[in-house]
């Protein structure tokens, strides 16, 4: 944290700027959001909102740097991708250089319905970063079941979207574009590439309402779907529909009270910073100046740094594309466009363990501190996450994948039980 | 040239084998006196100096009559005597290459023979598609017939100009008009027959009527989807969607500047001169 007379001028410009002004600034030191997915949207958004000041930066993403990212993908350079760092990662040690006053969590992990709710934990406002419709969908779940505002952004070619989802105002993603009935995954950088205008176009329009709600200038918000094409310049604008009357997610009834007032908790608590007395859905805002920042904070602490694990919540919804393996906790889903399935093992994985198997059955293996790569002789690569995680690639059949983790991943276990067995053997003859 | 050639009803093709003895500008005036209001010249065992002489001469007497030109398969000959179009089969030199060489101005027509095939001429920018062989045909022996059922599928999925042909006479054409064409292409009926331009007069009338008894084709809607002027016999979005294909995809309807929520595409009623916008939901990020 920096106290230095020298940066005290940090954030002049910004507050020099009238509707954020010094007000604005605390409430920013103030705010907690969630960036899900730091590829090119993701890296520009995080970026957007650690320049800005904002207090806690959570990244979630579960994939690593490779070299057909650096064309878009701010935060990383050559290096990232040569380590293969987790995306994560890589953005936070960039972005702890651009501003080390922001409390930044990477979390290397799948964004699912069954861990959105833990991820979202003290957090005020969702961006989203990510690259298919499975987890957009799963965070507009999660958002609209927690009164979380959720600003969606999708890019692909010259092409991009934009809008600000709000519980109890708006209705939510899965009444605009369809639920997991609908087939079609839209269009992704994967199927018709991408260029790099677009993606700070639409993060530059997602940081912006971003802006404006944390600082509470509610009256600026952009309440329109956007979207635009860069190549034949084309813009288009519409009004956003209110909540549907039969979602189980985003009607006014499902959207229960309770959030409501959760929503305007955190409101009031920010609005304590500076004194104002907005009033949200008719309602004055309730809960007490003493609650302070600091205990929600603490109660946060739970929450793993660094690595999280997907936890078993017993909710879990269907989650398109992913299926479950009879009498086995292996889940697999399909990464869109990408030639690749990720297989989700239900266990974590010894990844030091993992290394030294696959090299003594002669096998190429590149590893950091994240992950573990490995080509294997069937011809995929695999690559090895902690939390149990494998992406399989070189392949889209689900079962084959699957099989081939099981293959592995028992071997690995098997390998470290003997391993084991052979340290207590050795143990008792030295004794 | 102008869109006034997307309203002809009744689309007569050249089969000189069907007149023996008469010649092939007698029959085709005959045609053209009856009320053909589009002529293509389908010369399939020919050398092409003979198909050009045709054209040379057809192109003539359909400037007289003012009605359009097209050439079957011939792309050079359509160029060589600024004929309006051609007409291509499914074997022929693909769509897009044959647009490369004609231009956006002249009339590409596409046969097809089933939805699929349809819809892709449709976006691949064909102007109008030919929808057959509805009956067996003499013309085309050994390929199986389409049935009304592939235009009744036609004429709810397709929106460019469609014409059913194939095996169509005045003895079984009510049955194809039935089924929601408004075009009829005819070879062998019209051609081969001892009068060509009173078989014309009867095909028009058979035309005519059906539009009568087709209150729904005088209520089409003119709308706008995506900026562009389109026809429409739907009465929600639902339907819309439907109609144009879309059904499955991930898109974001807007009414009138208003986006819809998904439950609500079946009761937002399509009324006259709406404006809607498609826009296929952008996934990448």
């Amino acid at each position: 944290m920096h106290n230095d007379d020298q940066w005290k001028d940090r954030y002049s410009r910004q507050t020099r700027f009238t509707p954020i002004g010094q007000a604005g600034q605390d409430r920013l030191r103030e705010a907690a959001i969630l960036i899900v997915g730091c590829g090119a949207l993701g890296a520009s958004l995080a970026q957007h909102m650690v320049r800005a000041g904002v207090g806690t930066v959570r990244l979630a993403d579960r994939d690593y740097v490779e070299p057909s990212n650096l064309q878009r993908q701010m935060l990383f350079d050559e290096e990232d991708a040569l380590a293969a760092l987790p995306k994560a990662v890589a953005a936070s040690n960039k972005l702890r250089r651009i501003n080390s006053d922001v409390n930044i969590e990477p979390h290397v992990v799948d964004v699912t319905a069954r861990n959105a709710a833990k991820l979202t934990k003290g957090i005020m406002l969702v961006l989203d970063g990510t690259d298919n419709v499975q987890t957009r969908l799963a965070l507009s779940d999660c958002c609209f079941q927690s009164g979380i505002p959720l600003l969606y952004g999708g890019i692909a070619g010259s092409q991009g979207m934009s809008a600000t989802l709000i519980p109890g105002e708006t209705a939510c993603l899965r009444c605009l574009i369809g639920g997991a009935e609908e087939g079609e995954a839209g269009e992704t950088c994967e199927t018709i590439g991408v260029i790099s205008p677009i993606v700070d176009w639409i993060a530059a329009l997602q940081a912006a309402e971003a802006l404006k709600w944390l600082t509470g200038s509610r009256d600026a918000l952009r309440r329109t779907w956007l979207s635009a094409d860069l190549w034949p310049f084309q813009l288009f604008e519409s009004n956003l529909p209110k909540p549907s009357v039969s979602c189980s997610y985003c009607s006014r009834s499902a959207v229960s009270m309770l959030t409501i007032r959760k929503m305007a908790k955190r409101k009031q608590r920010w609005d304590s910073t500076r004194g104002s007395d907005t009033v949200i859905n008719g309602s004055a805002a309730e809960g007490s100046r003493e609650e302070s920042r600091g205990a929600e904070r603490s109660r946060e602490a739970d929450l793993p740094s660094e690595v999280a694990h997907p936890t078993d919540d017993s909710k879990a919804a269907a989650h398109l594309g992913e299926s479950i393996e009879r009498d086995s906790p292996i889940r697999t889903a399909m990464l869109c466009g990408r030639d690749t399935v990720q297989v989700s093992m239900g266990r974590t994985i010894d990844l030091s363990m993992a290394e030294q198997y696959m090299a003594a059955h002669g096998l190429l293996v590149t590893s950091n501190p994240y992950l573990v790569r490995v080509q294997v002789q069937e011809g995929e690569r695999l690559v090895l996450f902690p939390d149990g995680r494998i992406l399989v690639q070189g392949t889209q059949d689900t079962s084959l994948a699957a099989a081939l983790c099981d293959r592995y991943v028992q071997g690995i276990e098997e390998a470290a039980i003997t391993a084991n067995r052979l340290n207590r053997a050795g143990g008792q003859e030295r004794s | 040239m102008s869109s006034k050639w997307k309203d002809f009803r009744l689309y007569v093709i050249t089969g000189v084998n069907y007149h023996p003895g008469r010649s092939l500008m007698t029959v085709m005036e005959q045609t053209l006196q009856g009320g053909a209001d589009i002529i293509q010249l389908r010369a399939k065992d020919m050398t092409k100096r003979e198909v050009l002489a045709q054209a040379y001469a057809l192109r003539k007497l359909t400037r007289h009559y003012d009605v359009p030109l097209i050439i079957n398969d011939h792309i050079d000959i359509a160029l060589a005597v600024d004929a309006d179009g051609v007409h291509l089969g499914q074997d022929d030199l693909p769509l897009a290459e044959a647009r490369r060489i004609l231009g956006a101005d002249r009339i590409i027509g596409i046969s097809t023979h089933s939805i699929e095939q349809a819809l892709r001429a449709e976006r691949d920018g064909a102007d109008y598609i030919g929808v057959g062989p509805v009956f067996p045909t003499g013309t085309k022996p050994g390929r199986q017939a389409v049935t009304t059922s592939y235009v009744q599928e036609a004429a709810q999925r397709i929106r460019i100009p469609f014409v059913a042909i194939g095996g169509i006479t005045t003895s079984n054409v009510n049955e194809v008009l039935a089924a929601g064409a408004a075009r009829i292409c005819a070879v062998s009926a019209i051609v081969g027959s001892d009068d060509p331009a009173h078989e014309c007069r009867s095909f028009l009338q058979a035309i005519h009527a059906s539009d009568q008894s087709k209150p729904g084709q005088v209520d089409l809607k003119q709308i706008r989807v995506n900026g562009r002027a389109e026809q429409t016999s739907a009465r929600h979005v639902t339907e819309l969607v439907q109609q144009l294909g879309l059904e499955g995809k991930r898109i974001v309807v807007e009414l009138n500047g208003q986006i819809l929520a998904r439950d609500a595409w079946g009761e937002a009623e399509i009324e006259n001169g709406a404006t809607l916008e498609m826009v296929h939901f952008v996934g990448g990020g």
